[in-house]
């Protein structure tokens, strides 16, 4: 244990979050640079539970998870009561890339995107994992262009028919609407809702669905998607938190997202189906034409490079773990685990 | 404008008000200013002859004498503006002298108010089945406009090069006065032949030399202009410049799904198909409507079940470990 101590070398703190404290440091051994996320025990109170549950959930998936799209636990130790993960370190992360507005996507650019995001969401899916908390913030980029899906703090295994989940899970502008609507028991759908707001915001460089409640969520979800009824969603009206909405029209998707062509708005349609069980999986998302149509994905070596990032020094890259500053501003859309 | 142009409303004329300004609506007929101001005072109200709706925002001042021509380059100004094709939109000659033909018409009728609804019918139609074009046209310059603006542009740039080698010649040719001058004066101090004769050389030589001048080079004549500065053809016998740059050829390939490879280490599960298709579902519970409606269904919790089952049978401690 001593030596893994030693074994990383801090370089510079990254960010500090509720639950964390970020460090980027160098592995001695590897000469690798890494992300070093240390948990904290907090409170005497806190303390007293032992480690903080969104941390437990990430190593134990993380330590059986290994996929290029996924991000990689490389070393967990421990120091008295603290725990420290290793991870792979990543430049910079998807929020990053939208709101950098020198940087112009291309639609080659955006299927490497969503290509990537959608391979490592296939592996989690096969293994039973659910990520709960997919949002451009959490997909993570490194130099090289390859997208990592990083934060398993909500993530938990799924397909047990007797366990209830809770639905307070993925920030809300990328929460699908079964959860909204309170549903205790659910599948893949949850990720793949997230996917496609993901990719909406590729295209429009802005949230998709920025609601400022949950019910304003649904609200939005259905101003563009039309209010669904029994025949297009069966069992609605059985779902816990179920709402009637007065009935809205969809919108055709072609007037919102004007640039892309007809088989990228069928994989936003199907990605983004109301209901459910309607959804697409990630398999039949990577089957559908878009992906292998022309334009071919970026190789991200080509992928494009915040401008932030370019003109600081090496040392100054934008930290792996941003969102732990935004929680500490207390952002509204903090996640939230109840249980 | 003559003296005796009048207001139809109020019968002021010209001669009474020099200040008079006729105004025309879209319908044609004139009104004054003062007429215009005190019948629209509220933004809108009736043509004072034919009691058609107009605006006041609409009123313009009278160009024609003639209404009826003021009417009819209203029109004709509203009409082209949906009616915007250019030559280049149609495949032959024929046709765009056929579309041609039929905007006339269009202005004709509406001018003179023939078939009216008709003719507003057909504008519509045309309207709804060529917006797309329509927009386009809108932003598009026309060929011809990016010619005659290339050949002002050449046109003007010829001029200043003129101008300039003008004004070289006449500085040269002061400067070559000058020096003769000196010369001969120089002739006439220093040299000691008859002073008479000398002038007299100098004066032929002078005959000699004006009209040998350097002729002005002939300025190019203001040919078409065939070539963008970028040295492009321009011109419709060239189809060239209606394309891009040939893109880049990409090699970069194309993606193919390739259903992962799952390592079980034990007996392969059933496929979620077969789990539908076997029957494996007839011996758990269903799910709840509700729980379908969340997006579970019970061949989701079977193949979680049946795969937990199976994988890792094979697994043997002394083996190593399984590589995932």
């Amino acid at each position: 244990m001593e030596d893994r101590l030693r074994r990383y070398e801090k370089i510079e703190f990254l960010g500090e979050g509720q639950f964390a404290t970020v460090y980027k440091a160098r592995d001695t051994q590897t000469e690798n640079i890494v992300a070093v996320k240390k948990i904290k025990v907090g409170s005497r109170a806190e303390a007293k539970d032992g480690i903080n549950r969104t941390a437990l959930r990430e190593i134990k998936l993380l330590q059986e998870l290994h996929h290029p799209n996924i991000i990689g636990l490389l070393d967990v130790f421990g120091h008295m009561s603290n725990v420290s993960l290793v991870f792979d370190f990543m430049d910079f992360d998807m929020e990053v890339v939208i709101k950098d507005t020198n940087i112009v996507l291309t639609p080659a650019n955006i299927k490497s995107y969503v290509l990537q995001t959608l391979q490592g969401l296939e592996y989690l899916h096969n293994n039973w994992v659910l990520h709960r908390d997919l949002k451009p913030n959490n997909l993570l980029v490194n130099s090289d262009g390859v997208l990592k899906i990083g934060d398993f703090g909500l993530a938990k295994f799924f397909g047990s028919p007797n366990r209830v989940y809770t639905h307070q899970v993925v920030t809300r502008w990328y929460r699908a609407p079964e959860l909204l609507y309170g549903a205790r028991m659910y599948g893949t759908s949850v990720d793949m809702w997230a996917v496609g707001c993901i990719l909406a915001e590729l295209l429009l460089r802005v949230p998709f669905l920025p609601g400022e409640t949950d019910l304003d969520q649904l609200t939005r979800i259905f101003q563009v998607m039309g209010t669904p009824t029994e025949e297009t969603w069966p069992g609605l009206t059985s779902l816990q938190d179920y709402i009637q909405f007065k009935p809205m029209p969809s919108q055709p998707l072609r007037n919102i997202f004007s640039a892309a062509g007809d088989d990228l708005l069928d994989l936003i349609t199907s990605l983004l189906m109301v209901n459910p069980l309607a959804r697409c999986t990630c398999e039949q998302a990577l089957k559908m034409p878009y992906f292998s149509n022309k334009p071919a994905p970026t190789p991200g070596p080509q992928l494009p490079v915040p401008t932030s990032l370019n003109g600081r020094k090496q040392d100054e890259r934008p930290s792996l773990k941003r969102k732990l500053l935004d929680a500490v501003d207390g952002g509204s859309l903090a996640k939230k685990l109840i249980f | 404008m003559d003296m005796d142009v009048t207001c139809p409303r109020c019968k002021t004329t010209k001669y009474r008000n020099p200040s008079l300004k006729l105004m025309v609506n879209v319908c044609g007929h004139g009104l004054c200013e003062s007429c215009v101001e005190l019948l629209f005072l509220k933004g809108s109200g009736n043509c004072p002859e034919c009691g058609i709706a107009l605006r006041r925002s609409n009123f313009r001042v009278q160009l024609f004498e003639d209404s009826q021509v003021e009417k009819e380059v209203d029109i004709r100004r509203r009409v082209l503006r949906d009616f915007n094709k250019k030559e280049e939109d149609f495949a032959s000659l024929r046709e765009y002298n056929d579309y041609l033909e039929e905007v006339e018409t269009i202005i004709f009728n509406l001018v003179n108010n023939i078939d009216q609804l008709e003719t507003n019918k057909k504008i519509e139609k045309f309207k709804k089945e060529n917006r797309e074009l329509i927009l386009k046209n809108k932003v598009r310059v026309g060929r011809e406009e990016v010619e005659l603006e290339l050949m002002l542009e050449q046109e003007a740039a010829q001029e200043e090069a003129r101008r300039a080698q003008i004004a070289l010649e006449e500085k040269e040719e002061k400067r070559r006065k000058i020096r003769n001058k000196e010369a001969l004066i120089d002739e006439l101090m220093f040299s000691n032949a008859n002073a008479q004769s000398i002038l007299q050389t100098f004066a032929e030589s002078r005959a000699q030399d004006g009209p040998a001048k350097p002729a002005l080079p002939s300025a190019p004549v203001a040919a078409r202009a065939t070539q963008f500065s970028s040295g492009i053809q321009i011109g419709r016998g060239s189809g060239q410049v209606e394309f891009l740059p040939v893109p880049r050829i990409d090699d970069t390939p194309l993606y193919h799904y390739e259903a992962p490879q799952r390592l079980f280490d034990g007996p392969d599960p059933p496929s979620g198909q077969q789990v539908i298709q076997d029957g494996y579902l007839s011996h758990i519970r269903g799910a709840s409507e509700e729980e379908r409606a969340g997006g579970y269904s019970s061949h989701i919790g079977c193949l979680r079940a049946l795969e937990d089952a199976m994988a890792g049978l094979y697994y043997k401690a002394n083996r190593g470990e399984p590589v995932f």
